[in-house]
């Protein structure tokens, strides 16, 4: 006999944000969904229950008319199913291969890491957050997108502005205007570059937009280069402080890759499950069902937690410590189904094959700064807020 | 409806009837053959539903699209002539019959 969804009114933002792990677990021990009162949302944690969802897009859909993320950054692809989904997913497709990744991108990624390296080396400290991880991710995203005479720090402050417009619930007006200026801001630097893009095609985002086999309308474009740009900059720097966060609290684990280079691509997939960069994504349910023995209906909210079925003790041995060696498995910290994370392969070797590799190349003797704190936060998007760290320069 | 035969690295093997029109990857995970991940569940974007075909078949499959082509290459395990995405291959006719071989990683 299904049970109705259990509600929990003691679980509050501040907990999620502060360390979601506990609460995860309390919401993955009760039920497959869980209401919890202060996130407005049903909670799924369990891996399998997950893989259900995500094999079920007809039952549990990405578009979703209450949306802010559609009123922020217009309709983009996130916010679509089948062909409409299937038609702009298909047309970013050829900057995300990952051949075209390792021959045009990884080039560019390797300069732009050695250049801060360069700026950094004879400091012997620093807090990678804003030394490294940050304007690695955000120059590397302008030459991913084909921007043109676009600053790091913009393109960091225009990521950040539309995320926390995506996620103003209490429709703060001063959240909601500086996203609107961060949208305004990449409408105008997208009409300047994609001129450039039409007149002759090349690997970047922009391009494969612009030539796309289904022609796209100016706010395709700019709804999913707003997206791309949301998704695409915090993600991969939070992955590089993890993954250096990880290790740097591991030394045995770090000796290890440093002694064994292959083990790298090991550390990435480690650190994203440990950590998922996204922790919650929503979907919403078009009818009536039932997921493991919990009964939902049409229209209920599902937040899907992926940053909970990457530490499910079913799935994962000892799932709270981060541990490079443990068996091949899959973990869903790039979702799974039709909105699978597109940006796999780039994030694969920007940050497992030439970010974090070069770093610890260069930077000898890395370890954390004792004297300091490494700040941990969030649960919808989670990572290190600052990694300070010393090395002998 | 046709059968097929999925042969797992080890040699064990496991005969299906597979629905005409699904993709071979729809076909291994509904009926629970193990072996094929399918992380991204059929929108070849992660390369875990590499599988094997014997050259004579090979060639009555619809011809590699460049993205598929490129992924191959990333596959956990070694790409060899016969390398396909399941996701990418319907079941029809032609390959009625089949034995279908499994890499050793997804």
């Amino acid at each position: 006999m299904p049970k109705d969804v259990p509600h929990v009114s003691d679980i509050s933002i501040a907990m999620l944000t502060d360390d979601p792990y506990p609460c995860f677990d309390r919401v993955r021990d009760r039920a497959s969904a869980v209401w919890v009162d202060s996130a407005r949302l049903n909670l799924v944690t369990r891996f399998d229950d997950i893989m259900e969802i995500e094999r079920n897009h007809h039952i549990f859909a990405s578009t979703n008319p209450q949306s802010l993320m559609n009123t922020v950054m217009g309709h983009s692809l996130m916010r679509k199913d089948d062909e409409a989904h299937q038609i702009e997913r298909k047309a970013i497709e050829p900057s995300f291969r990952p051949g075209v990744v390792k021959q045009h991108f990884a080039p560019i990624f390797s300069v732009i890491v050695d250049e801060l390296l360069d700026g950094i080396a004879a400091k012997g400290q620093a807090d990678l957050f804003d030394a490294f991880a940050a304007p690695m991710a955000s120059h590397a995203l302008i030459e991913l997108l084909g921007l043109d005479g676009v600053g790091w720090q913009d393109l960091a402050r225009w990521s950040q502005a539309l995320m926390d417009g995506v996620g103003n619930y209490g429709a703060d007006p001063d959240i909601a205007n500086r996203a609107k200026d961060a949208s305004d801001a990449v409408d105008r630097v997208i009409d300047k570059a994609l001129p450039r893009h039409l007149k002759s095609k090349n690997p970047t985002i922009l391009s494969s937009m612009a030539h796309a086999p289904t022609l796209h309308g100016i706010n395709q474009i700019r709804a999913n280069v707003k997206v791309i740009i949301g998704g695409g900059l915090n993600e991969p720097r939070d992955a590089i402080l993890t993954s250096l966060h990880g290790l740097l609290s591991h030394p045995d684990q770090l000796a290890a890759v440093r002694a064994d280079p292959s083990l790298h691509s090991a550390v990435f997939e480690e650190a994203v499950r440990w950590v998922s960069p996204i922790g919650m994504y929503p979907r919403r349910v078009t009818c009536d069902t039932t997921l493991g023995e919990t009964p939902l209906k049409e229209g209920d909210q599902l937040g899907i937690c992926v940053g909970a079925a990457n530490r499910d003790p079913s799935r994962f041995t000892r799932p709270n410590d981060f541990d490079i060696h443990r068996p091949r498995q899959q973990h869903l910290a790039f979702g799974a189904g039709p909105h699978f994370c597109a940006g796999t392969w780039v994030a694969r070797q920007m940050v497992g094959e030439i970010a974090v590799p070069r770093l610890l190349r260069r930077l000898k003797g890395l370890r954390l700064d004792s004297q300091k704190t490494v700040q941990v936060r969030g649960w919808v998007f989670r990572g290190p807020t600052s990694l300070p760290v010393l090395w002998d320069a | 409806m046709v059968k097929l035969t999925f042969v797992q690295a080890d040699g064990t093997e496991h005969q299906v009837d597979a629905t005409l029109g699904l993709s071979v990857m729809q076909v291994a995970l509904s009926q629970g053959v193990p072996g094929i991940s399918a992380e991204c569940n059929g929108s070849a974007a992660c390369a875990t539903c590499h599988v094997y075909f014997d050259a004579s078949v090979f060639d009555l499959l619809p011809a590699v699209q460049t993205h598929e082509d490129d992924m191959l290459d990333f596959a956990a395990s070694d790409r060899n002539p016969g390398s396909r995405l399941s996701c990418q291959v319907q079941v029809t006719e032609a390959i009625a019959g089949t034995r279908i071989q499994l890499p050793d990683l997804q």
